[in-house]
């Protein structure tokens, strides 16, 4: 997975416009990033890598940048 | 984990018992708006549920579940030997409500009654319990009555758990049966989750005070006290994502059963999305995975019996069927068995005033 195809998932889990998260936002400033959210959020990585995310971890992550990094060596 | 087989016990009867007050989708869009409701029905699957008004009790669900059931399987009352009342919604903190229920259905002053602390996985818990005194104990019948009111326990103002809850109670009826396949058990349990579905306050550990009662604003504008219920969504998630798939292998494994030998995973009703996922995550055919959150909530221990008596009626009363049971959640408790359930007793639903 490279960062725009995980920019595209994320773009997904919060139901936005194609195009409309950058990567460098906070996530805060995300409009739909809910608890619901971050449900999908955990699905959709699980699903496409295999592994799951500490909610823990998600919801000390302050930027896109910092969700991105969770996934460590998965990204490209 | 813990496994164990139990061999010559059967199930013979099971009956759910609801209330009749219903509250659906739309009396909730009252208090949280008709969008965060749709969004949220959408996820968790949930568009009505019954729910118990304060005269009803969780020991009130079990009670007329048990009597149709009793009645209609023509079982003496003097003829059952221990009543096991599994439930986190008790009638008091003392006495144990299987004391309680045992006067109430006129059961025989022989028979032993107790209760056990469970959610989520309180029905195989009931069940291993249950199944392992006839063997072990020996003795012939066992009444097994689970069931939970969450909506007691919980604020009407957090959103988190104010729209998923259902209400119910049920009765399972297991003997001594010579001939009876063996039921394969595996449970487990992690209590660093405990934290992540909990009710803080009216236990020992933190005596329930003026100041526990007071509902304030907690995240995401979720409005409740420490004597409410608390649910941290997304670790609950996380924890069955990484839980339930090894367990199932596991209860398959110990039984030697292959996926295709199972006529239908009964998982508790957790939500939809989660039951969903995990469906899709371990390969099953969702046709062999019932759903009944639609009409009846998350109903806690009393899912499992309540999704049999919703969607298997017709088959349980005429055939055998090779069944997988699992509950998880709240604790962190799991289990899960793999049975062969029917024909049986199964009498319709019953409604409660």
């Amino acid at each position: 997975m490279n960062k725009q195809e995980f920019i595209v998932l994320l773009e997904g889990v919060v139901e936005a416009e194609p195009g409309t998260i950058t990567g460098n936002e906070t996530i805060e400033s995300i409009p739909g990033w809910d608890s619901l959210a971050i449900v999908s959020f955990i699905a959709m990585i699980d699903e496409s890598l295999g592994i799951t995310l500490s909610p823990k971890k998600i919801a000390d992550a302050k930027s896109v940048d910092d969700l991105v990094a969770l996934i460590g060596d998965n990204i490209i | 984990m813990s496994v164990s087989k139990i061999s010559g016990v059967k199930i013979s009867g099971i009956a759910s018992a609801v209330p009749e007050q219903i509250r659906t989708i739309f009396d909730d869009m009252k208090v949280f708006g008709e969008d965060e409701v749709y969004k949220i029905s959408a996820n968790i699957g949930v568009k009505s549920r019954y729910i118990a008004p304060p005269h009803l009790c969780t020991s009130d669900l079990c009670f007329f579940a048990a009597e149709r059931l009793l009645h209609e399987a023509s079982w003496k009352k003097d003829s059952v030997d221990a009543l096991i009342f599994v439930s986190q919604t008790p009638d008091y903190r003392l006495p144990a409500t299987s004391c309680i229920l045992q006067k109430r259905l006129g059961l025989s002053n022989e028979c032993a009654s107790f209760d056990i602390s469970m959610g989520c996985s309180g029905y195989i818990y009931g069940l291993w319990v249950a199944s392992s005194l006839i063997v072990g104990g020996n003795i012939d019948r066992v009444l097994l009555l689970v069931g939970d009111t969450s909506n007691k326990l919980l604020s009407p103002q957090d959103r988190s758990v104010a729209l998923l809850f259902g209400d119910a109670g049920t009765a399972t009826l297991l003997e001594k049966s010579a001939h009876a396949q063996p039921m394969t058990f595996v449970m487990g349990t992690d209590g660093d989750g405990a934290n992540n579905l909990i009710v803080p306050s009216g236990g020992f550990r933190k005596i329930a005070n003026e100041s526990t009662k007071i509902r304030t604003e907690r995240e995401n504008n979720n409005i409740r006290s420490d004597e409410d219920l608390f649910m941290n969504g997304a670790e609950i998630f996380s924890f069955t994502l990484e839980r339930l798939s090894p367990l199932i292998r596991s209860v398959l494994d110990e039984s030697s059963w292959t996926v295709d030998d199972v006529d239908f995973f009964i998982f508790h009703q957790a939500n939809k999305f989660i039951l969903n996922f995990l469906t899709k995550k371990m390969k099953l055919s969702p046709h062999k995975v019932p759903i009944v959150l639609e009409k009846f909530g998350n109903t806690s221990s009393a899912s499992i019996p309540l999704a049999l008596s919703s969607s298997l009626h017709e088959e349980l009363c005429n055939k055998e069927l090779r069944l997988i049971f699992s509950g998880f959640g709240v604790g962190y408790s799991w289990g899960a068995v793999a049975l062969n359930v029917g024909p049986i007793i199964m009498p319709d639903i019953v409604f409660v005033p």
